[in-house]
């Protein structure tokens, strides 16, 4: 096990995120899904009726789906095999002195009380399946924010019926497969709720980690962003690596007021043994916008495509990704936008690498409807293929409904140009140092859309991809 | 000298902006039938915006200020009505439309318009009379409109386009950069035909002295940061060709 | 005949999700129908079985050329072999199978594929073989009418040996009044240093169904240009696949459409890069009018191997009435590192620039639609490559625009 510590760049090595604990004194529910299963999960959650009734119902429609036949192949994910369920030993804590100290360290090591002294207004941490840490900056809670566990919330009289109203009402279960998974045996994660014209300008944090050996982990974020409010969130993700599959299924429900801004960042860096068929929605009501900054180094496989929906005349959506697929991973992402509304806008700007047999697919919709006149929507995508052995695929799809609107669409494949490599060595880079420039460089457009710290971790994930690149 | 009491396009006190930046400062010009005029200034001074301005660009918000053009005020109007009035604009960078083969936009841009709708035989014989004049290769006649064309062959669509449609008056943008000499004098052609047959009103918009030599020039007018900082006869454009426009920059400095 | 529902028609070769329906075409097949193979063409019949002779032949010259060549699948590390490989997708695991095969005829595909090209050489039988000879330049043109009643199916092989030039025009129209099918299955083959070209105007009333399936390969610098115009049917299907096999083989795939009434038209392009250097360009300009809808698949697949290769596709869509519908998807794959493959596309009315230049020659945005509409058809004329394309581009256009026929011929006698 490595004890290199997170913040200094010098060290930066993928064994710092593969430290694991013990997972002896937590309780497993045995492998596979059965109705039995889900009624034990709601049952030890102590849930409203309706919660079980919507697990059940979800059950039942997971059953019922067939397995994607487009994307990335997820035979190496026998569910049967899968712990769904892994309760760590601990309630939720608001101080880390009381979180345990292996998962303390965990979180250490990945500086995040560190980050949320610095610059955060709030941070969340879900360990496993549960919350484990949950705290918020004094002067956010006055403003009226909430910021805290969903199930602690859906326990809370004040907050039972808005959950209820919009609990998986974005994300339904018979959106796909794994929609209807997630349905049934979703648990932990965040509730956001940003009160009408409430501007908080730090922004709030969840952390995912899921520990536990061929486990699931499946959270929830419900974020509600009122009229005239906004926010920033940040969502970061990691595991340790084994040899078994772990899957991560978890839902993300944004729903964004009049004139409300959101703006959701993401650096996924999952292990490579995960299997990332994670869900993302937001709507946006007049003119109101979201933006969405995705990173997607880690994972083994990965169906990734958030979602935005312009229901309100004049709201906006950008998506800004970046995805590195190195070896052994098949990274399926990309983003949906439907024009639902007059004088919407939309524009997408992504990036993928491809390296040492990755394969990286850009999979879009634009989907406009005859409501959307008016509107203009517009997407780029450029991929990088660094050797011959990899793959990279790019399947935009646009389905154009109303006549009075601009959809432009351009997209690009190629390589490192041997020109822009030879002149930076000719000022005396080493070519891995002149590749990782250029790389970097690529990169750039989503890099500067997130927090220092997260830029930093990018540009070292992208250096610590690139190394041994040669040769 | 301009003719005070009846100018055919006069614009009077134009500011106009785009994106919330200001860039025409109260511009007032007044152009008489029959008359030659020049606008000149340096690069980015804010000619061509003027000239689209009078065209009604939509990309550009007009502040303040009216245009005027053959007794009817015009500033609110759509571009395609400008030109059903009779105000043409030869474009520095005219577009280019695939799929749409230069006849057919040619015939479409004449149908509905009095004295120019004719009978096809008669529009045809026209449109290769005016190839021919223009020293054009009538094959670009049935290809799509601008497509692949040259700087210079794009030029002469812009020319024959004049020469068809024979506006009261016509703004010449830049129509004179990047051409080759050649081109340079199929384009001096057009316009002294277009003066010659239609008793043509011209606004010339240029920072290169060149394509004004064949031509009566009865007033220059100079432009510097979107202000009309000197106006004159003929005589300034010989000053101007020795001395450049730093001359006016000092002015535009003062005004502003 | 019965009624027949065709399935799996114009795939995509790397599927999307299924909720956006643009993944293949389902094609109804009315009943009743009658199979005919009744179409006039005007050059002798060629050698028997000269595609396949064909094709023999490029796979012995090809394992000549690459002997000990053995094509590198996706690579996977240690780690991902524990987790059963890369966890390709399905289509991404068939690439490896099939190029691993290295059999150039069962690379060979058609754009139609699944039921469809079965069907289409069902009704047609023996395809008839035009050809042209090593060093020969030959031209030959094709005119299938819709027979009342009937699916009218030609089955064509087209062969086009080393050194030669070959031009074929089809024209597809329907000057008898009547309700049917019409198609085309056609095959191929641009041998080394060959030049082919292929242009197939169909202007049918709309109560025809059309099918149009082509399939392409490529030897050593072949140069292939289709030109497709799409102005009538009830609904349109096109599917095009080419192997670009040889060294600097290069296709040129325009086509131009124009939608009208309730019209739906189905495009399904595949070009598969192999060859070192091999070029295409994929360029689709059209215009929907009515309550039209359109379909493009465009793929463009850059098969590892093909070093040097470069692709590019373009879809330029102009929506003039409301209630039209355009779905595109501009596909690029590739598992090749030195490649360029671009794709754009512009979907929606007039270009804010365009409108304001001809806005400045007088048009309303009305008539500037209008003028888009006429354009097509005009355009689509001054193309034809021949009277019968002529004559038929007239016959559609007196139907949608007033005086077409008079506007277009005045321009022939003058000419004359």
């Amino acid at each position: 096990m490595s004890e290199k510590k997170r913040t200094q760049v010098d060290d930066i090595d993928r064994s710092m995120y593969d430290f694991h604990y013990d997972e002896s004194d937590q309780e497993h529910l045995e492998a596979g899904l059965t109705p039995e299963i889900v009624r034990e999960i709601s049952e030890k959650k102590d849930e409203p009726e309706w919660m079980l009734e919507h697990r059940l119902k979800s059950l039942e429609i997971y059953n019922k789906f067939p397995e994607p036949d487009w994307g990335p192949s997820i035979e190496g994910l026998d569910m049967d095999n899968i712990v769904t369920y892994v309760k760590p030993p601990t309630e939720q804590q608001a101080s880390w002195d009381d979180v345990p100290d292996d998962i303390k360290n965990t979180f250490d090591r990945l500086g995040i009380p560190e980050a949320e002294k610095s610059y955060l207004a709030g941070v969340g941490a879900q360990y496993d399946s549960e919350l484990v840490y949950h705290s918020m900056q004094d002067s956010a809670a006055q403003m009226g924010i909430v910021y805290s566990g969903i199930e602690e919330a859906l326990h809370d009289e004040k907050y039972e019926g808005l959950i209820h109203d919009h609990f998986m009402k974005l994300i339904t279960p018979s959106d796909h497969k794994f929609a209807a998974l997630h349905g049934a045996v979703w648990s932990g994660g965040s509730f956001v709720y940003v009160p009408k014209g409430t501007k908080l300008d730090y922004p709030l944090q969840s952390y995912f980690r899921l520990n536990a050996k061929g486990a699931g982990q499946f959270e929830h974020t419900l974020i509600i962003v009122e009229d005239d409010a906004s926010l920033h969130f940040i969502e970061g993700c990691s595991a340790p690596k084994y040899n078994v599959a772990n899957l991560h299924a978890g839902a993300v429900e944004l729903f964004v007021g009049k004139n409300a801004h959101l703006r959701y960042s993401t650096i996924e860096n999952w292990s490579k043994n995960m299997y990332n068929l994670n869900t993302k929605r937001a709507t946006v009501q007049e003119g109101g916008d979201i933006e969405w900054i995705s990173g997607s180094f880690g994972s083994h496989v990965g169906y990734l495509y958030p979602m935005s929906i312009l229901n309100g005349r004049k709201a906006r959506a950008s998506f800004n990704g970046i995805t590195f697929a190195g070896a052994g991973q098949n990274l399926d992402t990309g983003c949906k936008v439907v024009l639902n509304a007059p004088e919407t806008s939309a524009s997408v700007e992504t990036k993928s690498i491809s390296k040492d047999g990755g394969v990286s697919t850009f999979r879009s919709s634009i989907v406009a409807t005859p409501k959307a006149e008016d509107s203009a929507a517009s997407v780029s995508c450029q991929s990088l293929m660094l050797d011959d052995r990899s793959r990279s695929d790019t399947i935009p799809a646009m389905d154009i409904r109303c006549k009075n609107i601009d959809v432009g669409h351009e997209a690009t494949i190629g390589r490192i140009g041997n020109d822009k490599v030879f002149y930076l060595m000719s000022r005396g880079m080493s070519e891995e140092e002149a590749r990782t420039m250029i790389v970097n460089g690529f990169a750039d457009p989503v890099s500067k859309e997130l927090p220092l710290e997260y830029a930093v971790e990018m540009n070292n994930l992208i250096k610590l991809e690139m190394e041994g690149a040669i040769g | 000298m301009a003719n005070e009491t009846n100018p055919l396009l006069s614009i009077q006190g134009i500011s106009a902006s785009v994106e919330e930046k200001q860039i025409l400062h109260n511009v007032n010009l007044d152009v008489a039938p029959g008359e030659v005029h020049v606008l000149m200034g340096p690069n980015g001074a804010g000619k061509s915006t003027m000239g689209h301005v009078a065209m009604g660009e939509p990309t550009y918000t007009v502040d303040s200020g009216k245009i005027i053009f053959d007794g009817q005020d015009i500033t609110d109007l759509t571009p395609d009505k400008r030109s059903r009035a009779g105000l043409f604009l030869s474009f520095q960078a005219p577009v280019e439309v695939p799929g749409v083969p230069l006849t057919s936009f040619l015939r479409a841009i004449t149908t509905g318009r009095e004295g120019l709708d004719m009978k096809r035989k008669e529009f045809r014989k026209r449109i290769r009379s005016l190839a021919d004049e223009l020293d054009m290769d009538r094959a670009y006649l049935d290809r799509e409109l601008g497509v692949g064309f040259s700087g210079g062959e794009k030029k002469k669509v812009e020319m024959l386009q004049l020469l068809l449609l024979q506006p009261k008056l016509a703004i010449l943008d830049e129509t004179d950069s990047g051409l080759d000499v050649d081109a340079l004098s199929v384009v001096s052609h057009g316009m002294k035909l277009y003066q010659e047959t239609c008793n043509g009103t011209l606004l010339i918009i240029t920072h290169n002295t060149r394509i004004l030599e064949h031509l009566s020039v009865d007033r220059v007018h100079v432009m510097v940061k979107g202000r009309i900082v000197a106006e004159g006869d003929a005589s300034m454009i010989a000053d101007i060709d020795q001395n450049g426009f730093e001359q006016f920059e000092q002015a535009a400095a003062n005004a502003e | 005949m019965e009624a027949r529902t065709l399935n799996n028609v114009s795939a995509m070769p790397a599927p999307t999700w299924h909720w956006l329906h643009m993944n293949d075409a389902t094609v109804e097949v009315p009943e009743g129908l009658d199979a005919a193979s009744d179409f006039a063409i005007d050059v002798a019949e060629g050698t028997a079985g000269a595609f396949d002779a064909a094709m023999a032949a490029a796979q012995e010259a090809w394992d000549a050329e690459h002997e000990g060549y053995e094509y590198q699948r996706n690579y996977t590390d240690e780690q991902a072999e524990k987790l059963g490989g890369t966890s390709l997708s399905a289509y991404q695991q068939g690439v490896d199978e099939v190029e691993a095969s290295k059999d150039l005829a069962r690379m060979f595909d058609m754009g139609m594929g699944g039921d469809a090209t079965a069907y289409l050489r069902e009704v047609a039988g023996t395809a008839r073989v035009i050809e042209a000879k090593r060093g020969e330049h030959a031209s030959a043109s094709v005119r299938i009418a819709g027979l009342d009643g009937h699916a009218n199916v030609a089955a064509l092989d087209i062969v086009a040996a080393a050194d030669s030039e070959l031009d074929v025009c089809i024209t597809v129209d329907s000057p008898t009044p009547g309700t049917g099918l019409t198609g085309s299955t056609i095959r191929v083959f641009a041998g080394d240093n060959a030049k082919v070209t292929i242009t197939r105007v169909q202007t049918l009333d709309d109560s025809w169904i059309d099918l149009d399936d082509m399939g392409l390969f490529l030897g050593n610098q072949a140069d292939v240009q289709i030109n497709q115009t799409v102005l009538g049917a009830g609904k349109t299907y096109t599917g095009l696949a080419g192997d670009l096999r040889g060294t600097a083989a290069n296709a040129n795939v325009v086509t131009r459409y124009l939608g009208h009434g309730d019209q739906k038209i189905d495009f399904n392009y595949t070009l598969r890069h192999h060859g070192r250097k091999t070029t295409c360009d994929l360029y689709a300009n059209g215009v929907l009018a009515g309550t039209s809808t359109k379909t493009l698949r465009g793929t463009i697949d850059l098969i590892r191997g093909a070093k040097g290769a470069e692709g590019k596709e373009t879809d330029n869509v102009l929506l003039v009435d409301e209630g039209v519908h355009n779905k595109t998807v501009p596909t690029i794959l590739c598992n090749e590192d030195d490649v360029m493959g671009n794709h754009g596309a512009t979907i929606g009315h007039i270009r804010k620039e365009q409108m304001f230049y001809m806005a400045s020659r007088g048009l309303s945005q009305k008539q500037a639609e209008a003028m888009f509409v006429s354009a097509s058809l005009e355009d689509a004329y001054i193309e034809a490559p021949n009277d019968a394309t002529r004559e038929a581009v007239v016959r559609l256009g007196n139907k949608l625009v007033d005086g077409f026929g008079e506007l277009v011929e005045d321009n022939e006698e003058e000419l004359a």
